[in-house]
């Protein structure tokens, strides 16, 4: 079972990266900054298991989606709660389900926007595993 | 080759012919002159042979009469006389003969014979006179035996005289009924000089024909080619006008000319067309292909631009001038839609990376704010930075806002344009916005002569997203007039304190503004249909567009609105969503207001055909 309240936060942005990892830490998350993608993959194979996952879609040259494929991947204990993408992509009519994750933002995106989605995602997860 | 051999003998025979003709005709002529000649020396000498005849006849009768006389009573004297008429009449008889007159006297009768027996025996009568004594009684008895020894001489020389006068007469029988008909021979000749001048005339008619073939060849030849290139110049698809170069009168114009100007000569176009060239042809020989470029204005709002070249040219034997113009209109449109199309393209793409690209920072400067907040807030009197914060906020929503419209702009255009109910999005679109407009005390219509089912093509959120965004401009428009006014307070103020002048002119300006706000606001949109094609019109009543911006308002970043409204895309967006549906829009001002005027095809075979 993954740590309640522990987050990684994957984004080539470094600055974008440390300003979100600010905000959940003086929330009181455990957070965990990734600035390449090989790094995350790296964290979540040795078994960090964070609550939620936060990642950008285009990390360097490495797509987003690698990373929330190895997440997926990982056993049910080991497998983050919640897998948000933040990208600064043009799109038109995509859904947080193409990227298979749970939610999807384009940025800018206002932090308390994510903190209020990730409350609402877990507590419908609570929900239903309850 | 065959053909010039046969010429040159043709020409040789006929000039050896001409040649023979006219030796003929010399021949002829010398053959009658000769003939003539003969023919009277022959005359004379026949009249002469005639003469000495009579001349012999003569001398007999007279020698006859001198024996009678002597017969009587000879004497001395008389037979001395009669001697010298014997012997007169003795050299006359060998004339008969032995003359050029006796020759031909004799080819007629036999002269010869009869009288070289009355030589001698004449002699002997010469001699028998001569021995006669006149005073003898037996001369008078001899002389009459003489006398009658010479009696058939008479008579020989009456037959020969006789004979004599029948040839002369035969001959001038001949001779007349010569005279009435002219020789056979110089006939003849003539008859053959004649011929040959004939001959000649036949050959050089045939010959005539010959070249006349041939000329009648060459010149239908030439009237093929010609017709060839009156085809060609009837049929080329540029404008070929020939016109006079003095009068500046157009001579010819080829089929394409008059779909261009008029097919009519008396059209009053035709000048103007020439003095349209004229004008863009500046230098007079303009030859080189393209050195013309020019626009023609076929009629109000009807302008082709035009491509081609001046120059003289020999038509109708006479320097003349040949214009030749291509249309080039559609070239050009099509060229300039094809720049535009890449120009857009590209801004597409640069829009879509930059926007990317700043969405980074504002995503960062976003979360510092939302941090920053965050420490702000247990710090006591942090409101006014709480404030400044919340500006910072709404700024990056206003850059998002512009980001966001960038993408929006930067899209791929639909491939497949789907039906949808052009009433039913006019009204949701106007429910988009009905809340503003209450709230900004606009009156806000729908009038349709339409039927509700009236269906047009393309993708009905984006053609919603249009009608917003021109409710919305109208809108602003109004808030326009009122943020103008605020601003004009504020300049007043400052012109007061500084320029007086300029404060003045604001103030005039501002109350004619205020004149044209003051009437109630109010937004008509009305569907209809017109030659088979939907039209929406959004008319407002907010004063209009400056002329200066209305060429320019579908432009990509063109705005009237202050930087915190606009992004100066919206109708830039719209236009190419209109055009995507393959319709059109555009913008005029009219009853006191800006009138946006959208044009849709509302047939599927429309809408593609227009698309292809």
């Amino acid at each position: 079972m993954n740590t309640a309240r522990t987050m990684l936060i994957c984004d080539d942005e470094e600055e974008l990266a440390n300003e979100l990892g600010e905000y959940f830490t003086s929330l009181g998350w455990r957070v965990e900054l990734s600035v390449t993608a090989e790094n995350a993959i790296g964290h979540l194979r040795r078994g960090l298991a964070p609550q939620v996952l936060i990642t950008d879609l285009r990390i360097g040259a490495v797509d987003g989606r690698q990373v929330v494929a190895e997440a997926r991947a990982l056993p049910e204990a080991l497998r983050p709660a919640i897998i948000i993408i933040i990208t600064g992509h043009v799109m038109h009519n995509v859904a947080a389900a193409d990227f298979d994750s749970d939610f999807l933002y384009v940025k800018p995106v206002d932090p308390n926007d994510i903190l209020d989605d990730i409350a609402a995602g877990l507590a419908k997860r609570a929900t239903r595993e309850g | 080759m065959i053909l010039s051999r046969n010429r040159r003998s043709l020409g040789l025979l006929k000039i050896g012919l001409v040649v023979a003709s006219v030796a003929l005709f010399l021949a002829t002529a010398l053959v009658y002159v000769s003939q003539t000649r003969q023919q009277a020396f022959l005359t004379a000498t026949i009249r002469s042979s005639g003469w000495v005849a009579y001349q012999a006849q003569l001398e007999f009768v007279k020698a006859q009469a001198e024996f009678a006389k002597l017969s009587i009573v000879p004497s001395a004297q008389g037979l001395h006389a009669l001697m010298l008429r014997l012997e007169i009449l003795r050299s006359r008889l060998p004339l008969l003969y032995d003359s050029d007159e006796g020759r031909v006297l004799s080819d007629v009768v036999d002269t010869r014979g009869p009288t070289q027996i009355f030589e001698a025996r004449l002699d002997q009568i010469i001699d028998d006179v001569a021995r006669l004594d006149p005073e003898e009684g037996a001369a008078a008895e001899e002389l009459k035996a003489l006398s009658a020894e010479l009696e058939p001489l008479g008579e020989a020389l009456q037959t020969i005289l006789m004979q004599s006068v029948a040839y002369n007469q035969e001959i001038f029988r001949r001779e007349r009924a010569l005279a009435q008909r002219p020789g056979a021979t110089p006939l003849l000749l003539l008859f053959i000089s004649g011929a040959c001048l004939a001959a000649v005339l036949i050959l050089q008619s045939r010959r005539d024909r010959i070249r006349l073939g041939e000329i009648g060849e060459a010149q239908a030849a030439l009237a093929a080619v010609e017709e060839n290139l009156r085809a060609v110049i009837q049929a080329v698809p540029a404008c070929v006008v020939v016109i006079d170069p003095d009068t500046d009168h157009v001579s010819f114009f080829n089929p394409s000319a008059a779909t261009l100007v008029s097919p009519s000569l008396d059209d009053p176009a035709w000048p103007r067309f020439v003095k349209a060239v004229r004008g863009a042809a500046g230098e007079p020989e303009t030859r080189r292909w393209g050195a013309l470029s020019m626009g023609y204005v076929r009629s109000p709002g009807d302008i082709v631009s035009l491509r081609g070249s001046v120059g003289s040219v020999l038509w109708e034997r006479r320097q003349q001038q040949l214009i030749v113009v291509v249309d080039t209109s559609r070239v050009r449109n099509a060229e300039l839609q094809v720049m535009q199309a890449a120009k857009l393209a590209t801004l597409g793409e640069m829009a879509t990376a930059i926007a990317h690209e700043l969405n980074q920072p504002l995503a960062v400067i976003k979360m510092a704010v939302a941090n920053a907040r965050r420490l702000l807030e247990p710090l006591p009197g942090g409101e006014p930075v709480a404030a400044k914060l919340e500006r910072i906020s709404a700024q990056v929503d206003r850059a998002k806002r512009i980001t966001d419209q960038v993408r929006r702009y930067g899209r791929m255009p639909t491939e497949t344009l789907l039906p949808f109910s052009l009433r039913h999005a006019v009204e949701l679109a106007a429910g988009f916005v009905a809340e503003q407009f209450r709230a900004a005390n606009i009156a806000l219509s729908i009038e349709t002569s339409a039927p509700s089912e009236l269906l047009v093509f393309g993708e009905q959120t984006m053609f919603e997203q249009v009608i917003v965004n021109v409710l919305i401009n109208a809108r602003d428009a109004y808030e326009g007039q009122d943020d103008g006014e605020a601003a004009r307070l504020a300049t007043d103020r400052q012109g007061e304190a500084g320029d007086r002048e300029s404060g003045a002119g604001d103030r005039e300006s501002g109350a004619g503004d205020r004149e044209s706000g003051a009437g109630d606001r109010e937004v008509r949109v009305s569907i209809g249909l017109e030659e088979g094609r939907a039209v929406v019109l959004v008319q407002d009543n907010a004063g209009g567009v400056p002329p200066e911006m209305l060429e320019r308002l579908f432009e990509p970043f063109a705005t009237t609105k202050s930087t915190e409204k606009g992004t100066g895309l919206g109708l830039s967006l719209a236009r190419s969503v209109i055009r995507d549906m393959n319709g059109t829009i555009v913008a005029e001002n009219r009853g006191g207001g800006a009138c946006f005027a959208i044009n849709l095809p509302t047939t599927q075979a429309n809408a593609a055909q227009d698309a292809a």
